[in-house]
């Protein structure tokens, strides 16, 4: 007698507690957002830059060290990528603006799982003459931490990294991020 | 025979496989890598273009013999952050996914233990007095049911 | 050539809507026929299924013929479709996106629903069999109503556009494309039919054991094709996607592996309440659970909240999904609370050492192991979207937690099927356990003899000899007795199932410990050796199709037959797709993979050799597990009134 009273109740409060459970994932899972958005940390930043030596695309080589005494901004590409296409503009008008500037920053693209001719016929159409330099086994990729593009880097003339911009850059971002760092470690 | 399987058992599990091979290495380290691209697949799994880099740099470290499986990993890590360790550390609030499965063992157990003790100790088999009444009751009627036939 | 602007858009509606309509009455005759008794009513319910079919039929035909038309009016023939595709592959790019697949779950369920219909079409007058109706003929109406809304496949497409990508490259190089989504949604869906008969004893109050038999082979069939569904699955995998693995505890493995898990814990607790009337809370939330899991499976990986191979882009159903699910785990639970007083069992277990026993640890067992599983998928949402960051929970979480529970499980197969019903003494179970033990220890002999190290490989092989034995002394007692029926049948049908479970256990383990790789480089006329075996490149030939140029590599193995490893470039995706190729064996399959780049003229080729053991063996089980599922839908011994048993069955309920 007693053992069915107490069924009685047991039925209801473990449905109870399952339902409390189960509420709670629901709620997590009306909070998830899908693809989340990336950060720009990175433990490089401070650092020393990797090493990248490398050929460009006019099979001339390349050494990330040899370029100390300038600003450097790597911005990883691809040209099937969507962002990558979009962001090309503001790359333009970033290195046009960096002539006016006194010590411009030095831009190169760094191909990313790509072949050349493709990389050749998009700045054919979309125009962009600074160097870009081939990573084929993707170590420079590796070496930075990079896996999706667009990536942008900024190094600084004494070759340490000083910033990292991971996906498609906004309007005027990257002019803005230069100039703050050129005051800030000077020249 | 308990004998004879221990004894087998212990003697397998702890012979030595043989050396392992360069690739045998690469392939133990990316197992534990989580490709950055992908959500879940280890390094070893997936085909995406960034799995294929960190196989490389892997390749190349393996190959030149200078760090263990650990290093190699903890340089893999040092570049691309912790997205790309393939399991949650023991620590924090990811220690949770560890802790949650043995509680749930736990858990199981014990209700079984309890459900268990439970059906025993009801009732083993004496008869209780209400019962034997009634027994005796539906003998009673039967033996008048079968004296009136 | 086309079917014209939107003429065939509007018709696939027009026949969606015919299905949302037709399942709404069918749902109100239903549950109105329920309530009032009415037979007339009751006459309505198989012509609204019938309509209902014929709806999904013709909307999933109009999507086949635009599809074989190559009309590109339509956005998903835009999306999936393309004048390059070979046929075969074109009607499969139908279920290769979102869209297409739902509404082949829209067929299927509807397929489900008149099948029902037809099996209680002489008992449409009881108001189980009508409320078990109306809850097909609602979730029918859900996904009709998906598939006219949000995830509409018959979206008129942008202007002016007369060919298209095709589908995914990955889902169309292998014939499986063909069978694997069917079947695995034939088991998929298949779990609805139990639900809704679930429901309908909660409805009714009548939770006895009458229904749930009735329903067996419903379950079975479902959880048959489920099984094989899966199965394919991991062959496809195998074959296609070059790493050589059969398993990754991707999300959307996940998500078709844990209706899977609480359905089998649910065929092997069925058992207890048939014979004793006992786990009926259990049993009905463990059908109520299958059914909530493969929506919320079906959520996780078509809201692009997880990622992973088959996942498709965000769409705007996954707030329906989740919501439904939230209906149905919130009216399920409800009910089962409502009707917690009539679902008191009278009776109680003995012992653990006994059948009923050894089925609860089976459960106990089971209901860890989805924990597991949907721990692991769950948890990197819930850190995102506690603490904002992203983690990743890999196979190694899996693979460590799984094993010791699929130890654990091998060795309840090992015991529990020469158990006896209620209790067992020790010393039955040390005669009935003599030869199927000491074909454990044979096994791990023959393992040991063989090379195999480590202790859980090798305990898997132990464990898996014994379970075969006890699987078999079963099997070959029955055929004893009755000859060819002793293979028919629940029990004997079951134990063919489990040796067939075994046989993949034991593959797996072979194959996931001993696999060995190697990349060699090759020089046409120099054969390079690994692993006892010699590889030679007879040479690279270039294939180009109107949808793809494919460079293949062709290695002589053991300088018999040429293997041929390819990498294909779909010229209109761009995508680049290396193809593997596999030698099968008894004792192992060599599998050859080809590694960028690769140029025709060069005499070279990189490769990527992988020596898996026993990997066949994996499919041979799938097989006996299909043969088993087959052996057991069909009746067994039928038990004699006087046959001394633990309970009388269906007694507990008025029919």
């Amino acid at each position: 007698m007693l053992s069915e009273k107490k069924a009685k109740r047991v039925a209801p409060i473990a449905a109870t507690v399952v339902g409390v459970v189960l509420v709670c994932l629901l709620w997590v899972l009306v909070s998830a957002k899908p693809n989340p958005s990336d950060n720009a940390d990175s433990p490089l930043l401070g650092q020393p830059a990797p090493a990248v030596v490398t050929t460009t695309l006019e099979d001339k080589p390349f050494d990330l060290a040899r370029r100390k005494g300038s600003w450097v901004v790597l911005n990883f590409f691809n040209s099937t990528c969507v962002p990558c296409r979009i962001e090309h503009p503001l790359l333009l008008t970033f290195v046009q603006n960096q002539l006016s500037t006194d010590n411009p920053a030095e831009m190169y693209t760094v191909i990313n799982d790509d072949n050349d001719s493709a990389v050749l016929a998009f700045f054919a159409e979309n125009k962009g003459d600074w160097q870009k330099i081939r990573d084929n086994d993707g170590t420079i990729a590796v070496a930075f931490g990079v896996a999706k593009v667009p990536e942008t880097w900024i190094i600084d003339p004494n070759g340490y990294v000083r910033l990292r911009i991971a996906g498609q850059l906004s309007e005027g971002l990257l002019d803005e991020q230069m100039s703050i760092l050129k005051v800030q470690f000077g020249s | 025979m308990a004998a004879i399987a221990s004894a087998l058992l212990i003697f397998g599990g702890l012979r030595d496989s043989g050396p392992r091979s360069q690739q045998d290495r690469i392939d133990a380290i990316t197992m534990r890598l989580a490709c950055p691209t992908c959500q879940g697949e280890s390094v070893y799994v997936s085909r995406a273009s960034a799995a294929e880099a960190i196989r490389a740099e892997v390749a190349r470290q393996v190959g030149s013999g200078l760090r263990t499986d650990d290093e190699t990993i903890a340089y893999i890590e040092q570049r691309f952050g912790s997205q790309v360790l393939l399991l949650p550390r023991s620590s924090g609030i990811d220690s949770l996914v560890w802790a949650l499965p043995i509680a749930a063992l736990i858990c199981g157990a014990a209700a079984l233990g309890v459900a268990f003790r439970k059906w025993r100790t009801t009732d083993d088999g004496a008869v209780s007095a209400e019962d034997s009444a009634l027994v005796d009751a539906a003998l009673a009627t039967k033996n008048v049911t079968d004296s009136n036939s | 050539m086309f079917a014209g602007g939107g003429v065939s858009s509007s018709i696939g509606r027009a026949f969606l809507l015919v299905g949302i309509i037709g399942s709404l009455f069918g749902a109100l005759a239903s549950i109105s026929s329920a309530r009032s008794r009415d037979r007339t009513v009751a006459r309505l319910i198989p012509r609204f299924a019938i309509l209902i079919f014929a709806a999904a039929v013709g909307a999933f035909a109009t999507m086949e013929y635009a599809m074989i038309t190559r009309d590109f009016s339509m956005a998903y023939v835009q999306k999936v479709g393309s004048t390059a595709t070979p046929a075969l592959y074109n009607f499969a790019a139908v279920w290769s996106a979102l869209e297409g697949s739902l509404l082949m779950w829209v067929l299927i369920l509807a397929g489900y629903t008149l099948a029902v219909c037809f099996w209680l079409r002489k008992k449409m007058d009881d108001v189980l069999a009508n409320w078990a109706m109306g809850v097909m003929f609602i979730v029918s109406m859900f996904f009709f109503l998906l598939s006219f809304g949000p995830a509409n496949p018959f979206a008129v497409g942008a202007p002016g556009v007369f060919d298209g990508p095709g589908p995914n490259p990955l889902l169309q190089n292998h014939i499986l494309v063909m069978f694997h989504p069917p079947l695995l949604y034939l088991g998929y869906v298949g779990v609805t039919v139990p639900f809704a008969f679930a429901i309908g004893a909660l409805v009714t109050g009548r939770v006895g054991e009458g229904w749930l038999l009735a329903t067996r082979r419903w379950t079975l069939f479902a959880w048959g094709f489920l099984t094989f569904g899966i199965i394919l699955g991991s062959w496809w995998s195998y074959e296609v996607l070059g790493w050589s693995g059969v398993w990754a505890w991707d999300p959307v493995e996940n998500a078709s592996l844990l209706p899977w898990i609480t359905a089998t814990a649910y065929i092997h607790s069925v058992l207890v309440q048939e014979r004793r009337g006992m786990l009926r809370v259990w049993n009905l939330s463990l059908l109520v659970s299958t059914f909530s899991l493969t929506i919320l499976g079906t959520f996780l990986t078509r809201s692009g909240v997880l990622n992973s191979v088959h996942a498709f882009s965000e769409s705007a159903i996954g707030p329906w999904l989740l919501a439904f699910f939230a209906i149905i785990v919130i009216v399920s639970i409800g009910l089962i609370g409502w009707r917690g007083d009539r679902l008191h069992a009278p009776g109680s277990i003995d012992s653990v050492v006994s059948r009923e026993g050894a089925f609860l640890v089976n459960n106990v067992l089971f209901a860890l192991f989805a924990f597991v599983v949907l721990l692991g998928t769950v948890f990197p949402l819930v850190i995102e979207a506690v603490q904002s960051r992203t983690i990743v929970v890999g196979e190694p979480f899996f693979d460590r937690l799984v094993a010791p529970i699929g130890i654990a499980l091998l060795t309840l197969m090992a015991i529990a099927p020469v158990l006896p019903w209620r209790k067992a003494s020790s010393e039955l179970l040390s005669t009935r356990l003599f030869w199927p033990a000491w074909c454990g220890v044979g096994a791990l002999g023959i393992s040991v003899v063989v090379g195999a190290t480590g202790f859980m490989p090798l305990l898997t092989f132990a464990l898996g000899g014994f379970a075969s034995g006890s699987a078999l002394r079963q099997v070959v007692l029955a055929t004893r007795k009755q000859g060819l029926r002793g293979l028919v049948g629940r029990t004997n049908g079951g134990m063919i199932v489990h040796v067939g479970v075994i046989v993949i256990a034991v593959a797996l383990a072979a194959s996931n410990s001993f696999t060995h790789s190697q990349e060699l480089f090759l020089k046409t006329g120099t054969p390079a050796y690994f692993s006892g075996h010699s590889f030679e490149l007879i040479e690279i030939v270039e294939e180009t199709t109107d949808r793809a140029i494919s460079v293949k590599a062709l290695i002589s193995i053991d300088g018999g037959q040429a293997y041929a490893p390819a990498i294909t470039k779909y010229t209109k995706i761009g995508m680049n797709i290396g193809t593997p190729s596999v030698k099968t064996g008894i004792r192992g399959d060599i599998y050859l993979t080809l590694e960028p780049p690769v140029k025709q003229d060069s005499g070279e080729a990189h490769i990527k050799v992988f020596i898996k053991p026993l990997l066949v063996w994996l499919w041979i089980g799938g097989f006996l597990m299909a043969l088993g599922t087959l052996l057991a839908a069909f009746p067994g011994r039928r038990r004699k009134p006087t046959d001394a048993t633990s309970a009388l069955i269906g007694s507990n309920d008025v029919e």
